[in-house]
């Protein structure tokens, strides 16, 4: 069949009602599921995948995408309206967005997180489209030793959400990183701080750890010392996104699809990693950086980019190679199987018509988010209109549900408790909870790669250097470190001069 | 006041004689009651999305047309699936708790690791339903076509070969030792590097992008790189080959041996399952697993449908277990501390 042939029939699987439906009705299921904290667009996949056996191949895949892509969009809203970030995906969309809706401007924020997620989506699926074939094969050349440099040079965003303290950011990523070693050493299998708990062999949960650190601490705070002035009714935020507001933030916009783009098309990294990465990169950049964590409207854009350029991306390595990029589109491969297709280079070639069919309805998928997005920010706007002494005990009770439901398991909610303490006690002294989250999420990957590229090579160092790519993460490391101590020098001089200054006085 | 006072009695006897009324109910039914009376909690011990978490769903979706009340499917997924293993045998054995027993849970971590804190004994088991067959790949375009091109290899210069598992402990971990060491290599612990990855598509991927030589696993979780001509089989663990796996089976190349080294999932329960539950089970799951929808979907997944009944999936799972076990020992791979 030739190019055209294939289109055709592309066109014929995916223009019929079935096809639309099942893409709206995924999308909405996800943008509901990803607005629950605690359930997560993979669980939300997960409990879809069963339905889709039933369905021609075309739709059930098509409903899975919608899903998954819906999820990650939805896990948007709570993070901006109740700090409990639906997904861990959206983690980052916290540090900006929650600031917005205090100061009245939810209805902004979340407007900003569609269009930023919708650009993204589309940018991300037109890459999946461009470039599946080249993007596949350099994500194949990443082994331990180009992840170990990569998640090192990513460490370097601590700096970037630190806030004004280095040195506090860097005392919360130490404890980030000394958390993430609970459970079960890699390579050798045995206990590291378990205490002998069955529930700690498996490490701290990490949406219970999630919404401990954040949702909890402002309950906490709350009950502390409940202000007259917090019992106000936020402005609901009519405002919306004004076109020149977008216009500035559409270069970070793409610079955070890109790098959503790079990263979901490497397999084993997540959405988490790239919103963090695309909020550094645009606060670094941006000409408002003094603003940022305070309600900047960039940093929304940056984090939601960032994490939407994951969704497509993450079909190139299933599609060119069959590598599912994570737990999600391993649950795809899953309901690509069950219909008898094979994920791969050999797919383009024997059911052509599929892929092409997939590549259509993705395109329509971003186009159905942006309108489903936006018909569920109406509905859940009106959470910022909820008083403070009501919301807080329903936050209170979401969150202790949604942490159950990860896992079943009442310890969970306990970490989430504990946790929840560390966070207020981090709040009160203004210790940021963003880097011990970061350190946390990015700890273990950095551990577990440097140990297999260590036993790669029977401990020799030289595998750190083996190709290109570990010298550029190596560069960018050294370059962005390098920058760190610049500023601080030039900030302490100044404080030097401006007390030489006063005490010449 | 009076007034007050009967109308008060008269709501006190109305409620009295209705409580008494939902007391006998619930008596009549307890003495009739028939299992199954309430919902059955069925726990997956891996996440979502994992070869058993879509094995037990698959299975759950006849079985939930089969079964009177509804069957809950949850995951409580960490540390390689003790987790979700100890509370199911915390449970009452009452049919009420029951699992989706893997091999993983059940013959290979009980094998291998001392400090676990169950014990195989400590479950019953219902039927195992699915077989995995086991393949060992490599890279397509690796010098390597044989097995004995690989023990040549490992042989000639030790230390240099690895091979890729879902993480210690695992299935994975213990099949590409096991395989080498039938083949002859003496002590697959020294001569081979093992390198352990967060799960079984990530070590798929490895061998994919070279970072380690070979994989041995479950064929389903191969069988699209086969088929794509990504990897190369080297061999299959069963007695018969492995539909698109262009590769020889273990009988083949005469090491009986092998067949042990299957992946499997099962029904299981906390230790002391009352008879007649047993008897329910094996009924309901005899219907689901000649479920046609249920068939297709699991030969797709190129799994292998066999429904053994509990003595038999005891005595399967009880030889496996002694396999890894003596391997572990001999070989020193037992996990301490």
């Amino acid at each position: 069949m030739s190019f055209f042939d294939n289109l055709t029939s592309a066109f014929h699987l995916v223009a019929n009602l079935e096809s639309f439906l099942a893409l709206a009705g995924g999308i909405l299921i996800g943008v509901i599921a990803g607005a629950i904290p605690g359930m997560s667009a993979t669980m939300a996949v997960a409990l879809t995948l069963p339905f889709t056996f039933a369905m021609q191949p075309i739709t059930g895949i098509l409903l899975l995408l919608g899903v998954y892509k819906g999820g990650i969009f939805g896990g948007s809203i709570p993070a901006i309206l109740i700090k409990t970030p639906g997904t861990p995906a959206s983690s980052a969309t916290i540090l900006d967005g929650y600031p917005m809706a205090e100061n009245g401007q939810a209805g902004k924020a979340l407007g900003m997180a569609l269009y930023a997620s919708c650009t993204a989506d589309l940018i991300s699926n037109l890459s999946l489209i461009l470039f599946a074939g080249w993007l596949a094969s350099f994500a194949l050349s990443f082994g331990p030793p180009e992840f170990f440099t990569l998640i090192l040079f990513s460490l370097t965003i601590i700096a970037g959400v630190s806030g004004d303290s280095l040195i506090k950011g860097l005392l919360a990523a130490v404890f980030g990183l000394l958390l993430a070693t609970v459970g079960l050493d890699l390579v050798y299998g045995t206990n590291r701080f378990n205490f002998n708990n069955a529930n700690l062999m498996g490490g701290l949960n990490f949406i219970a750890v999630l919404i401990g650190l954040f949702a909890i601490p402002e309950i906490l705070a709350y009950v502390w010392r409940p202000k007259s002035d917090t019992e106000q009714v936020r402005a609901l935020g009519e405002q919306h996104v004004t076109f020149a507001e977008y216009r500035r933030c559409f270069r970070t916009i793409i610079r955070g699809s890109f790098i959503g783009v790079f990263l979901g098309s490497i397999p084993g990294i997540g959405a988490a990693p790239a919103a963090f990465l695309s909020y550094s990169e645009a606060r670094r950049r941006s000409p408002n950086k003094k603003n940022f964590g305070k309600g900047e409207i960039e940093g929304v854009a940056a984090s939601e980019a960032g994490n939407n350029g994951v969704a497509g991306a993450t079909l190139i390595p299933l599609l060119a190679l069959g590598v599912p990029g994570d737990v999600i589109t391993a649950i795809i491969i899953g309901a690509f199987m069950v219909h008898g297709l094979q994920p791969g280079p050999m797919m383009f070639v024997a059911n052509a018509n599929i892929i092409y069919a997939l590549f259509l309805g993705l395109i329509i998928s971003s186009v159905l988010l942006f309108f489903i997005g936006g018909f569920a920010i109406k509905m859940f706007r009106y959470i910022a209109d909820v008083p403070t002494s009501v919301l807080m005990p329903g936050v209170l009770i979401l969150c202790v549900y949604g942490v159950y439901a990860v896992n079943n398991n009442v310890f969970d909610i306990i970490v989430m408790f504990a946790m929840g303490w560390l966070g207020y006690f981090m709040l009160r002294n203004d210790i940021p909870a963003a880097p011990f989250l970061i350190a946390f999420i990015l700890g273990p990957l950095l551990e577990d790669n440097f140990r297999q590229a260590m036993l790669m090579s029977n401990g020799s160092a030289h595998i750190l250097f083996r190709s290109w790519i570990t010298w550029f993460f190596w560069g960018a490391t050294m370059l962005t470190i390098a920058a760190l101590i610049k500023t601080g020098l030039s900030a302490r001089s100044d404080a030097a001069e401006a007390l030489h200054a006063t005490s010449r006085e | 006041m009076m007034k007050d006072l009967g109308r008060l009695r008269n709501a006190a006897v109305l409620g009295l004689a209705t409580l008494a009324a939902g007391v006998s109910a619930f008596v009549v039914t307890e003495a009739r009651a028939e299992y199954p009376e309430r919902p059955i909690t069925l726990v997956i011990a891996y996440g979502p999305g994992g070869a058993t978490d879509i094995s037990g769903r698959t299975l759950s979706v006849p079985l939930g047309k089969i079964i009177p009340q509804p069957v809950l499917v949850v995951n409580r997924a960490g540390a390689g699936g003790a987790t979700g293993a100890v509370s199911v045998r915390d449970a009452a054995a009452d049919g009420y708790t029951m699992m989706v027993s893997r091999v993983g849970t059940h013959t290979v971590n009980p094998a291998m690791k001392a400090t676990l804190p169950y014990k195989l004994e400590e479950f019953d088991e219902v039927g195992v339903y699915e077989i995995n067959p086991v393949a060992c790949a490599v890279k397509a375009d690796s010098d390597i076509k044989s097995m004995d091109d690989l023990i040549a290899k490992i042989k000639a210069a030790p230390k240099t070969v690895s091979y890729s598992s879902s993480g210690v402990g695992s299935l994975l971990h213990i099949a590409g030792a096991m395989a080498a060491r039938e083949f002859g290599v003496e002590n697959p612990v020294e001569e081979l590097i093992h390198i352990p990855l967060k799960g079984g598509g990530a070590a798929a991927t490895a061998v994919l992008a070279g970072t380690a030589t070979f994989i041995c696993t479950n064929s389903s979780a191969l069988a699209s790189f086969v088929a794509n001509k990504q990897l190369r089989p080297l061999m299959v663990t069963t007695k018969e080959p492995v539909p698109g796996f262009d590769a020889p089976t273990a009988a083949d190349l005469g090491k009986p041996n092998l067949h042990q080294l299957v992946g499997w999932s099962g029904i299981g329960a906390p230790k002391g399952l009352p008879a007649e539950v047993k008897e329910k089970w094996r009924g309901w799951m005899k219907e689901a697993t000649s479920d046609k929808e249920f068939l297709d979907a699991m030969g797709k997944r190129g799994s292998v449908i066999q429904l053994m009944s509990p003595e038999e999936s005891a005595d399967f799972i009880q030889k496996q277990y002694n396999v890894f076990k003596k391997l572990v020992d001999d070989l020193g791979m037992r996990i301490e501390g």
